[in-house]
């Protein structure tokens, strides 16, 4: 049990008869604390979520060109066009040592929305280790396995349209006798991922050279083969290879193999990370400008708090008067200033968390991947140094409370 | 029950910096202990300084307040404020309640300086004092209440400690006509029954003729009532 002295009845008092400022206070801390902490949130949030996206691929082959763009599209399916890879590099990756598959990754269809992928058995499984959680991998040319939010049942047919689009590609599927040909049953549904593969569907790459009147990567006698190996004469090309490396050290080296004039290799971690340099930088100055906003805010209210505790020098004149210490209004004052700043702050934690979650949620469905919100040690770091500037800041308004002569309050109006 | 402090005042004066005399100079006052003193006085004549002066909330320019034995102005402003708590009840003219607080909450608030919740025995004697000056419903808010109802809370909550002395300053001045004469009786009556010394600064010479001792602040110095 305290002994002393109990400010709580006054600052209770208070807090009840202003309760406009009161609000208006706490909204204005808790604005400007939920900014920083949906920022630094959303980036984090962002960073791990592209970042787990990427966890298939470890090293990416393509044409020549962006590797940016080989990465958003291959593993983000980012509907753009780049160039293909010559047919003899997916034979080439295929049989190279030091690898445990080399999938080719291609792109071009959809059915109503979801991104059909023409690839092999090894990448829809990940080499094994993501099994189906119903039915089967495709074994035969006009099969397929879906992901975990498709809304195809095992055993459902469905042709492919042209394009990545739905709305663009409607019409196209109509005028393309060679796609409304082809009919895929479903035979198998993939785990959730938490990406955009979730929502892709995948069949063998040869249903999706021939849709396409391409070469279907085996002789006419093996035509119904899907997968490797692969027939050099009979291989189209490709928009882009996922090559699963036997170790780091393959790893290296085949990306060292593969970085010709003919094509690039990437690991997408890497070219993540230079994203994310990007992405700090803007991070960077987002935090500084949710602290300067913070701090405005912060002393626009303790400007206004001290406006109002001048206003009440008569009462704290009366307090001293009656027989409170000094110490007993600086404590009022003080403890006024930084509740309000505290209950602001925790505040803006919820309103941030809050907003940062449906930011999350709307981004997700934008970028295709589920971007984890977590709050961590920086959002705490910046709520705590809120408040311990605050409790410092607080005494300022309390010691003039404090050093003000008593009948100067109690002739004041 | 304390019982009253008796005044002892010598060579007291107030003199504002730039003036070229003092505000007024008293060179003995001697009030003794339970017993009640009024001051009058026209307006600007210093009684207020004089009332913060013997209260302990002003320091003089020179002169001695003792109450009881104690030089309240040799004392430290925090020493004062103890001082206050513990001896002083006060009385002001616009109340000063806090007004996000009831009644109870409010009779009690002096309990708040020097711990950390009042004891069942001080929460008995608000709820005493509050039955004393005629009101019920204490967790009523003071800001509900009319002008002599919260005079009436002000007068108990400058009693819950039991004082040696209480002090008002013009305790009636912005109540109406009947309340005037209940809040005089209430005060008087209060204070006789605590036993403390009262001093009254007042204008309302019906409030006047009831003390024991009434003066006059004039030309800085203080008169009896009525003397030429």
């Amino acid at each position: 049990m305290m002994q002393g002295f109990n400010p709580f009845p006054i600052v209770g008092a208070d807090l009840r008869r202003n309760r406009l400022l009161v609000w208006v206070t706490v909204l204005l801390v808790a604005i400007s604390v939920a900014t920083g902490i949906a920022v630094i949130s959303q980036e984090r949030a962002l960073r791990q979520g592209s970042a787990r996206a990427a966890d298939d691929f470890d090293l990416l082959l393509g044409a020549p060109g962006s590797s940016t763009q080989l990465v958003l599209t291959s593993v983000y399916l980012r509907p753009q066009a780049i160039p293909l890879l010559a047919g003899d590099l997916l034979l080439q990756a295929s049989t190279a040592p030091g690898v445990r598959y080399a999938a080719p990754i291609g792109f071009g269809d959809n059915w109503q929305g979801h991104a059909i992928i023409g690839t092999i058995a090894d990448f829809a499984t990940r080499g094994g280790s993501l099994p189906p959680t119903q039915g089967r991998i495709f074994q035969q040319r006009g099969e397929a396995v879906v992901g975990a939010s498709v809304g195809l049942a095992i055993g459902a047919t469905f042709s492919p349209a042209h394009g990545r689009h739905r709305a663009q590609d409607d019409e196209d599927s109509h005028a393309d006798p060679r796609h409304d040909a082809v009919h895929y049953t479903v035979v198998g549904r993939l785990p959730a991922r938490q990406n955009i593969w979730d929502t892709a569907i995948l069949v063998p790459i040869e249903d999706v050279w021939h849709v396409h009147g391409m070469a279907l990567g085996h002789v006419a006698s093996a035509s119904s083969h899907i997968g490797p190996p692969w027939d050099a004469s009979q291989l189209a090309g490709v928009p882009a290879i996922a090559i699963k490396p036997a170790s780091v050290a393959d790893a290296y080296r085949l990306r060292g193999q593969f970085q010709t004039p003919r094509s690039v290799a990437v690991f997408p971690a890497e070219v993540l990370n230079d994203l994310y340099l990007t992405l700090g930088n803007v991070r960077d100055l987002m935090s500084v400008l949710a602290v300067m906003t913070q701090v405005l805010v912060v002393a626009a209210v303790l400007m206004a708090l001290l406006v109002g505790f001048l206003a009440r020098r008569r009462q704290f004149a009366v307090l001293r008067a009656i027989g409170a210490s000094r110490l007993y209004v600086f404590t009022v004052v003080w403890i006024e200033v930084v509740l309000l700043i505290a209950v602001g702050a925790a505040l803006g934690v919820l309103f941030g968390w809050g907003a940062s979650n449906l930011l999350s949620h709307w981004m997700a469905s934008q970028l295709g991947f589920a971007m984890p919100v977590r709050l961590g040690a920086t959002e705490g770091l910046l709520v705590a140094a809120l408040i311990v500037t605050a409790a410092i800041v607080a005494t300022l308004p309390a010691w003039l409370v404090f050093r003000r002569p008593i009948t100067e309050g109690l002739i004041s109006g | 029950m304390s019982g009253g402090a008796d005044l002892r005042v010598r060579d007291l004066a107030v003199q504002f910096a730039g003036q070229d005399k003092p505000l007024f100079k008293i060179d003995t006052l001697d009030i003794p202990s339970d017993s009640s003193l009024g001051i009058s006085g026209i307006s600007g004549a210093g009684k207020t300084t004089l009332f913060h002066c013997l209260a302990g909330i002003a320091q003089p320019s020179s002169g001695q307040i003792v109450w009881g034995g104690t030089d309240i102005c040799g004392l430290s402003d925090d020493a004062l404020g103890r001082w206050r708590q513990r001896n002083l009840g006060l009385v002001f003219q616009d109340f000063h309640l806090v007004d996000g607080l009831s009644m109870m909450d409010n009779v009690l608030l002096p309990a708040c300086f020097d711990r950390w919740k009042p004891t069942p025995a001080l929460r008995r004697r608000a709820g005493d004092l509050l039955t004393a000056v005629g009101l019920s419903a204490w967790e009523r808010m003071t800001a509900l209440l009319s002008r002599g109802e919260r005079q009436r809370v002000a007068l108990a909550r400058a009693l819950l400690l039991q004082p040696a002395i209480v002090m008002a300053d013009e305790p009636t001045a912005s109540l109406d006509p009947n309340h005037r004469t209940q809040m005089g009786d209430l005060l008087l009556e209060l204070v006789r029954t605590e036993g403390a010394t009262l001093i009254v600064i007042t204008h309302e010479l019906e409030l006047l003729s009831r003390m024991d001792h009434c003066l006059q602040l004039e030309h800085g110095v203080l008169r009896q009532l009525g003397a030429a």
